[in-house]
């Protein structure tokens, strides 16, 4: 930074980093999972190991890595400030954890306490996270859809949380709750309100940002944030009164706003001012192709119901939604992220500019194309290990490798920061 | 004099780079006029706590200009 500057208090670089280091080594387990039980795991999504997965991936991966991200992301992109982060980052990311650990081992072992013990964890912990967040989303004198659709996000996850503590307690109470359909709802709530939502959200701000793009259509951006929860909203009710046939015809709608948002991220990709193919486009145009197929593939089953009766189908859609468009966009931008996370602290240390590395020496770019590859390998073996059981041990064994890698790689960002830290408060003291 | 930087072409952080540099060159009455397609916040913090204004301006295009500028007080 200029030596005579003054920055703005943003979180400490260890709020973001902790959520982002813990994220990936959840991939890692779940792959160990599918590659310790193997065989026919994935024949449907009702096995205590495949909810198991799912769980791994959804609040473990997806929850600490996207929490981290809007830690970081909300003074950066949005000018807010979450208050105290550090206090907030030491409550909430300890009950995540062991929350996310607790769930994981209530399906595996099919032990109703520790499900039900989760569930205070998962409350008090997104609770905490949820106020904090949009009292900052609040405060921002900022406007832009990045701001609107982050709310709806937010809004996304509490109510996924809630719905997942019910269906958590029915399951460990034995409730009479309709199971399938909560089960639904809670899905739609999760993949579209809160994960594909805020997906959007930091893709109005950062596709255009990193990826040099077009922006998003203004109309797209005013719209497809509200469009998606009204969808969502709609679904919900449809499931609530069981109405199975008008809720697979929501479920078409809900696919080509899914598909609207995928096309329109490529279309912008394709028709970019400058190529650069760094692992976060190549991350991005895979996740965003995953979520084609996805959407193509739920809405024919939606209109040919004979397709979904097979119970794979559902597994396929998982494969595609949690692996394909989650697992990719996180990377993704963990691979800035991270380095821009380094920069950004770097510079307030009182250096000149030219003495703060570039933020391409954070991560080496080998490291991380090498990692995005064994990633869409992990993922066409996980895909097919739907239909050939005999693929499934090596697909866990490539997703968990994959993971590992990504984990390995946040690992060494935190690594240089400290290093190239070191070096410029030496070079400072001695001038 | 106005110091151009076209940042809608660089990938983050060169603007940022680009227009903390030019900071260190403006003269008094002399502005910097930034485009980029997003709104610089933290840029926007470290302007505010060092005593520069600067106005926003959205194109029809989606470009933002920004015009920096030393505080009068």
């Amino acid at each position: 930074m200029h030596p005579n500057l003054s920055f703005e208090q943003a979180p400490p670089i260890s709020v973001p980093y902790r959520f982002l280091l813990a994220a990936p080594w959840f991939g890692v387990l779940a792959g160990i999972l599918l590659a310790w039980v193997g065989g026919d795991v994935l024949g449907s999504r009702w096995t205590p190991e495949a909810l198991a997965l799912v769980h791994l991936i959804a609040v473990g991966f997806m929850l600490q890595a996207m929490s981290g991200a809007m830690f970081q992301f909300i003074p950066v992109a949005v000018g807010g400030n979450v208050s105290r982060p550090l206090l907030v980052a030491n409550v909430v990311q300890p009950l995540l954890l062991v929350a996310a650990l607790l769930l994981v081992a209530g399906f595996l072992f099919g032990a109703p306490a520790l499900l039900s013990a989760a569930v205070p964890l998962f409350l008090v912990g997104v609770g905490v996270f949820a106020v904090v967040v949009l009292l900052a989303l609040w405060r921002t004198p900022a406007t832009g859809m990045t701001i609107w659709t982050m709310r709806l996000a937010l809004a996304g996850l509490v109510v996924t949380v809630l719905l997942g503590s019910l269906l958590a307690e029915a399951l460990a109470r034995g409730l009479a709750l309709p199971l399938i359909p909560l089960t639904n709802i809670h899905l739609a709530w999760g993949l579209g309100a809160w994960a594909l939502m805020l997906v959007a959200a930091v893709s109005y701000f950062v596709v255009p940002m990193f990826q040099l793009t077009h922006p998003y259509p203004l109309w797209f951006a005013r719209g497809f944030g509200p469009f998606l929860m009204l969808l969502v909203l709609i679904w919900s009710g449809l499931w609530l009164r069981e109405d199975t046939s008008l809720a697979q015809a929501s479920g078409v709608l809900l696919a080509t706003a899914c598909a609207a948002f995928g096309g329109i991220t490529l279309w912008l990709q394709y028709t970019r001012r400058r190529k650069i193919d760094d692992a976060t486009s190549l991350n991005f145009r895979v996740a965003m192709i995953a979520l084609l197929v996805f959407a193509v593939s739920a809405a024919l089953m939606a209109v040919q119901p004979q397709w979904a009766e097979d119970p794979r189908a559902t597994v396929w859609l998982g494969m595609l939604a949690f692996p394909g468009v989650f697992v990719s966009t996180i990377s993704g931008m963990t691979y800035k992220i991270t380095p821009f996370l380094n920069w950004l602290h770097l510079q307030r240390l009182g250096a000149p500019i030219a003495a703060v590395p570039n933020m391409k020496k954070m991560i080496p770019a080998e490291a991380m194309t090498g990692q995005f590859r064994l990633h869409v390998l992990a993922l066409g073996l996980l895909l097919a290990a739907v239909w050939l059981p005999a693929l499934t041990r090596p697909a866990g064994l490539a997703f968990a490798v994959s993971c590992a890698w990504l984990g390995v790689n946040v690992i060494r960002a935190l690594q240089n920061y400290r290093r190239f830290r070191d070096q410029i408060r030496a070079s400072v003291l001695h001038h | 004099m106005t110091i151009v930087i076209d940042g809608r072409e660089l990938q983050p952080p060169e603007p940022m780079e680009r227009t903390l540099a030019a900071l260190d060159k403006l003269g008094e009455g002399e502005d910097i006029l930034l485009q980029l397609y997003c709104q610089p916040h933290p840029l926007f913090n470290i302007l505010r706590n060092n005593g520069y204004t600067w106005t926003d301006n959205l194109l029809a295009d989606g470009t933002r200009e920004i015009r920096i500028r030393k505080s009068q007080a």
